[in-house]
């Protein structure tokens, strides 16, 4: 009991009290505060380390893009410029050497007119990348975990061996369906234009490589879907089943009123989590078709920043943008997880 | 027994002939009668459940074989591949180890993966708490604030945080040498926790949110302490949760494509990840797409061996259901 007083002394002598469980002195701090003080408390650490190592260098990033480009010189940056940085992007005239959205209005229809080819516009390309690949990923993830969640023979091997291509690593990702897509390594070229999807060379050819990313990026996904979507299924209390069948719903029923609401949390948070990734597409696209042939944000990004041309504050801009970009829709998220039943708030 | 099966089985019958498409859904129900009702009439799900499960392995498992295949290809003869390896060289498999150690920078992944799991499962199982089961004034703004984080690209926090990991600290002189993080473990361990802490806060809140509040308050009543009624109740009800966000955090690091390029000088003896290693097989003339391939089979095993450990915690919520109310 000693050293209990001590600590007592330490953390303000907090008079012991009928909570007195342990013997400890900081542990009968805690069991004291109120819901709201526990909860900061609890917080802390976390918070902590996301200032040091995510809040304050984004705000050092923001500070940046709001200076100009310095091109020549000693200094890597020139003065205040605003805004401008911001301007330059969403008109199309960054310094970049594929732009982040370049569209001209017109006075007929359809009222615009597209400065560079659709996909060769990283907004364009990032956007529709992320909503099909989603898409895909959502239905088999779906497919893959309920095929999982059943009781079989060799279940533990099965699950291994849908869990798997998410270990993968991206650098490796890319090189399988780069050489698959290869004409002389490969058959994916050969299968593609069997098929008629392809042109004679789909690695360079946007539209085709498109699609090798889409594959690329399906293929390896879907198991992040069905693990989460698998957690959110063991989850679900059997016997709901049980009394369901015994009601006499019929499958869909089951599905729409017991699987569906009660997998709906962590579905949301695996689509919202792979919503956010699929918009910052890079590693994939570099290490296979490239960032020349399919522009995302984030390529544009980390070519402006390391692509030996100086332009920091105009690569800090485009990150901020691409941030905006997906904040807005990820509010479409937002809303749905308020209205959901059993959702986050 | 045998007759109620057979009833059930003539219903089953009749919803797959008129709905299929949803039989495919659902099966969670039939998970019980599966033991005892394989001589049922239930083959029509059994069988639908088959080509589902092949289907998914197949098209999972093809681009591994094709990478196997693409490692059992001699040098330079890469081409026209299909089924079968362009010849036969199973020796790349130990070439991988005498070109570079390839081992050190697989163990150099795994530290740096467990280590970002842990602190990731630790500090956010605290929020995910916080955020799942306490009432708080400005609880949602700092949940949007931690979802924030994983709206930028990596490239983001690279320059100002390559400042921070590049300046000397006089209290880190006693256990770096000069004062700085870069070349460390910890070059890599701080960002990717802090980069992946969001995923595993949200996946945690949800499942820590889920459990029924009277199984907290008899803990408490027992007494239990708060921090007690965390890590004794919640987590262990929570397990599926809890054991995704660990798979989950630690495939991402393990597998993190850009800090691990750039955090380090790519020594092995320096801390770099397993990405380093890979990629120091794309010569200045030539990529050795075979020693590549043969790494990467190599590096996706302890990964392959983490799955096989953890999945027996995820379906563990089979128990967590039967607890719950």
């Amino acid at each position: 009991m000693a050293t209990d007083t001590d600590t007592d002394l330490l953390v303000g002598g907090e008079p012991e009290t009928d909570r007195d469980r342990t013997g400890n002195a900081v542990v009968n701090w805690m069991e004291n505060l109120s819901e709201a003080a526990y909860a900061y408390l609890l917080l802390l650490p976390a918070f902590a380390l996301l200032a040091l190592i995510a809040f304050y260098p984004l705000i050092a990033t923001f500070v940046t893009s709001l200076r100009e480009d310095q091109t020549r010189g000693g200094e890597p940056l020139g003065g205040f410029v605003g805004l401008d940085n911001y301007v330059d992007i969403l008109t199309g005239n960054a310094r970049l050497a594929r732009q982040f959205i370049d569209v001209g209005l017109t006075g007929s229809f359809p009222f615009f007119e597209f400065g560079t080819p659709f996909l060769q516009q990283a907004l364009f390309v990032t956007i529709g990348f992320a909503i099909i690949s989603v898409f895909f990923e959502t239905v088999i993830g779906f497919g893959q975990a309920y095929v999982l969640d059943q009781e079989f023979r060799g279940r533990r091997w099965v699950r291994v061996a849908i869990i798997l291509p998410w270990a993968v690593p991206i650098v490796i990702q890319g090189m399988i369906f780069f050489l698959l897509f290869q004409p002389e390594v490969g058959f994916g070229t050969e299968l593609g234009q069997w098929l008629g999807i392809f042109g004679p060379n789909p690695l360079a050819d946007s539209q085709d490589a498109f699609i090798i990313i889409l594959v690329a990026d399906i293929w390896k996904s879907s198991a992040f879907m069905a693990l989460l979507i698998l957690a959110g299924l063991q989850s679900v209390d059997r016997s709901l089943y049980d009394v369901a069948r015994v009601a006499g719903a019929s499958p869909w029923q089951r599905f729409k009123r017991i699987t569906l609401p009660l997998v709906l949390p962590a579905l949301l948070v695996a689509m919202l989590f792979r919503t956010m990734d699929a918009m910052r597409v890079y590693g994939l696209i570099e290490s296979s078709v490239g960032c020349t042939t399919v522009p995302s944000l984030t390529c544009l990004v980390v070519e402006a920043m390391f692509g030996g041309t100086r332009i920091y504050a105009t690569a800090a801009a485009v990150a901020f943008a691409t941030a905006v970009v997906i904040g807005l829709i990820i509010s479409v998220y937002v809303v749905f997880f308020r209205d959901a039943e059993g959702g986050l708030y | 027994m045998s007759d109620r099966h057979r009833t059930d089985g003539g219903e089953t019958r009749t919803d797959v002939l008129t709905e299929s498409h949803e039989a495919e859904l659902d099966r969670g129900p039939f998970q019980r009668w599966v033991d005892d009702s394989i001589k049922n009439p239930q083959k029509v799900y059994r069988a639908m459940f088959y080509v589902a499960a092949i289907f998914f392995l197949v098209t999972t498992l093809f681009p591994f074989y094709w990478l196997l295949m693409v490692a059992l290809t001699p040098e330079g003869q890469l081409q026209d591949i299909i089924f079968t390896p362009n010849g036969f060289n199973p020796g790349a498999f130990v070439e991988v180890f005498q070109t570079i150690p390839f081992h050190w920078y697989v163990f150099n992944s795994f530290v740096i993966a467990t280590a970002s799991t842990i602190v990731v499962l630790i500090i956010g199982s605290l929020a995910g708490y916080a955020f799942g089961r306490l009432e708080f004034p400005g609880k949602v703004p700092l949940l949007l604030l931690v979802l924030v984080i994983s709206f930028f690209p990596p490239a983001a926090f690279f320059i100002p945080l390559n400042d921070l990991f590049n300046t000397s600290f006089f209290f880190l002189e006693p256990i770096t040498g000069d004062g700085t993080l870069y070349n460390t473990p910890g070059a890599m361990v701080l960002p990717l926790s802090a980069i992946f802490m969001p995923l595993a806060i949200f996946i945690l809140t949800t499942f820590y949110s889920q459990i029924p509040e009277g199984l907290e308050d008899a803990a408490r009543v027992e007494g239990t302490t708060r921090l007690g009624a965390l890590f004794r109740v919640i987590i262990p009800l929570s397990a599926p949760g809890v054991a995704t966000a660990g798979v989950l955090t630690f495939i991402a690091v393990y597998n993190e494509f850009f800090f691990s390029f750039l955090m380090t000088d790519g020594q092995p003896e320096s801390w770099a990840p397993l990405l380093e290693g890979i990629i120091a097989y794309q010569g200045q003339y030539e990529v050795l797409y075979h020693l590549m391939a043969a790494a990467s089979i190599i590096g996706v095993i302890p990964v392959a061996i983490l799955v096989i450990v953890a999945q027996e915690k995820i379906v563990s919520g089979l128990t967590a259901g039967a607890l719950k109310e």
